[in-house]
């Protein structure tokens, strides 16, 4: 039996979307740029593509502008806000625990003349708003927080962090790839200038994203060429991609309540046991205020690789924070973050649950735990 | 390569590690090298008789080559004469697995060094008059920024420890009285850590298996260089003193009692 649980990482795309795209690669080739007819259907689709994500997340149908995934619509929604801001100022607010996109967005930006405040998170991940007010100078410009941590699942305090900027009259970025899907997004309740989605992490195709852009917001584009999403973001439209997103908005807008109960579920029943049957194990990420699908644990004494190896002999997929496991071999920023030392950030476990995962799925990973866990630790010099 | 995809070998090793486990009696000598900063660390036992090696086991903290290296030179180890094995080499331990992806090769580094360091061990063991060596003047060095965050986070007496509710607190070692400050500390916040220059905690044995049992995570031969952060305490620069390696660690607030 095999057991995915790592739908951090990636998600599939959901049967249903597959079907709604699948004209759109061949029956209607329409570019909405095109004047005849089979273009005009192109252009009503665009259009209610727009419509549908405007309403997933209270916002208007031009405020919506469609990219080719999370990392780009970072990249426009930041670097383009800045270059386009920058008389007004240079100052730009991130967290410590950004995802990696926003994290080497920072430095591009200050290696072109901008600087960079990063806050500090609490042991369990969160922001601290006062933190955030204390940063902020008289050329601050932006803020950027993720809605909620994409690994250990803390939710960050959104609507305060919109109120603080909005009083300031800074503009507020946040990155919801993580978040969408899980908790209902409201742009306009949480005074969100800027918001980054992706399709992939509601079941839709991999490169197709949206940069959600509030009226009055301007911004340079980050990529040049014929105009179109109101020559933002150039370059003809991924028009099975966006009917792809399209529908997986729909689905979700169907279904998302149900789902995440039954998320909890699953997740609460997998925290219960590990820390009923695993001794020093320790939940990574806020009690309470976390993602409904987000489970991630750290176990004194080993490390994620060889964890992550174990489990997958087991037929079990994971994901972990640990440096071995990664390209730069350096553990995970957000778990250093919360104030871990480098051998423990390196021994983390992180179950994301999803619209596919099945009870079996929760009990084969339940049931392989504990006998991995004791293995390495009896290999292990660190743990008594 | 993926870090994952390892040979068969390697994996075989690492489901089936050889020579697990520690060893004791006075033909016994360990090495230990790497460090938990950088993810792996190894221990490797010998039981050295008329310089032949009759007995090695391991201990690993690490990723799958880390056990898998440790558990091919044990193989290795096993049954030569201590000039034999102290040439084997990190190539050896590799070609012996059939190869490692090109990031693990530090993996395979580890295992040759911690055997060499376990002979090391056992030479000095030979000639005992070697004496150890005093430790550098740790903890006595002043922290830079203590002034700066005195009452921003640094504390050098605690009335009210509510203060600390859900904090990350570090003790900072000054005998029996800030371990008290550190067990009643768990009590409030889930992490506290516990920072001594020394090798053991120096304290009364009841009171010293109460500190290893507890939460408190301890931090042995470390002392804090410097306190850093935006007008409270943020982080600080903590100086591994084996290692000689030094580290940032997040944390809300730090505990020196005079």
């Amino acid at each position: 039996m095999n057991a995915y649980l790592d739908y951090q990482s990636s998600k599939p795309v959901d049967p249903r979307v597959i079907e709604a795209m699948l004209p759109y690669f061949h029956d209607k080739p329409g570019n909405p740029s095109s004047l005849h007819a089979v273009g005009d259907d192109a252009t009503a689709v665009l259009e209610e593509a727009h419509e549908t994500i405007a309403g997933f997340i209270n916002a208007e149908k031009d405020e919506i502008i469609f990219t080719s995934g999370a990392t780009e619509s970072n990249n426009l929604g930041i670097i383009g806000f800045a270059m386009r801001n920058r008389n007004k100022g240079n100052h730009i607010i991130i967290s410590e625990i950004e995802h990696i996109s926003i994290h080497n967005i920072a430095k591009h930006l200050e290696k072109n003349g901008f600087f960079v405040s990063k806050v500090p998170v609490d042991q369990y991940g969160r922001v601290n708003i006062k933190k955030i007010a204390g940063r902020i100078t008289e050329k601050t410009i932006l803020i950027s927080i993720g809605y909620a941590n994409n690994e250990i699942g803390t939710i960050q305090p959104v609507a305060e962090i919109g109120k603080l900027c909005r009083e300031k009259g800074i503009a507020f970025h946040t990155d919801a790839v993580a978040a969408e899907g899980l908790i209902p997004l409201d742009v306009k309740r949480d005074n969100i200038d800027l918001m980054t989605l992706s399709s992939n992490d509601i079941y839709g195709p991999k490169g197709v994203g949206v940069l959600y852009l509030r009226k009055g917001i301007r911004i340079s584009p980050v990529i040049i060429g014929g105009g179109q999403e109101k020559g933002l973001r150039s370059g003809s439209e991924n028009m099975p991609g966006i009917v792809g997103m399209k529908k997986a908005v729909e689905i979700m807008q169907g279904g998302m309540e149900e789902e995440v109960k039954r998320f909890k579920e699953f997740r609460d029943i997998l925290t219960g046991n590990i820390s009923k049957d695993i001794p020093k194990a320790y939940l990574n990420g806020h009690p309470k205020e976390r993602l409904p699908n987000n489970v991630h644990f750290r176990f004194e004494g080993i490390e994620g690789e060889s964890l992550l190896l174990s489990l997958k002999d087991k037929g079990v997929s994971i994901s972990t924070g640990s440096a071995c496991s990664s390209k730069t071999l350096e553990p995970s920023h957000t778990l250093i973050a919360l104030g871990l030392l480098h051998e423990e950030a390196h021994g983390s476990l992180e179950v994301t649950i999803g619209r596919f995962t099945d009870e079996e799925e929760i009990h084969s990973i339940i049931n392989a735990l504990p006998e991995v866990v004791g293995r390495l630790r009896n290999l292990s010099p660190l743990y008594e | 390569m993926k870090s994952t995809q390892y040979s068969e070998k390697v994996l075989d090793h690492f489901r089936n590690p050889r020579n697990s486990g520690t060893l004791e009696g006075k033909n016994v000598a360990m090495g230990r090298v790497g460090n938990p900063v950088c993810g792996d660390l190894m221990e490797v036992y010998l039981d050295v008789k008329n310089d032949v090696i009759k007995d090695v086991k391991f201990k690993t903290f690490g990723c799958g080559s880390a056990i898998a290296t440790a558990s091919m030179i044990t193989e290795l180890a096993k049954g030569k004469t201590i000039e034999e094995a102290e040439k084997i080499t990190r190539g050896d331990v590799a070609d012996e697995l059939d190869g490692l992806p090109p990031v693990k090769m530090h993996c395979s580094n580890l295992a040759a060094d911690a055997l060499r360091d376990a002979i090391k061990n056992y030479r000095a063991k030979q000639q005992p008059l070697a004496g150890e060596k005093e430790k550098s003047d740790a903890g006595k060095k002043e922290i830079i920024g203590f002034v700066e965050f005195l009452n921003k986070g640094v504390f050098n007496e605690v009335e009210d420890l509510s203060l600390f509710k859900d904090k990350r607190v570090m003790v900072l070692d000054k005998g029996e009285q800030s371990i008290e400050t550190a067990l009643e500390l768990t009590k409030l916040t889930p992490r506290v850590i516990f920072v001594t220059a020394s090798k053991e905690v120096a304290a009364n044995p009841e009171l010293k298996t109460q500190l290893k049992q507890s939460d408190v995570k301890i931090l042995y031969e470390s002392e804090i260089l410097e306190i850093k952060g935006e007008g409270e305490v943020e982080k600080v620069l903590v100086h591994d003193l084996n290692e000689d390696e030094e580290y940032e660690l997040f944390i809300d607030a730090l505990i020196i009692l005079q």
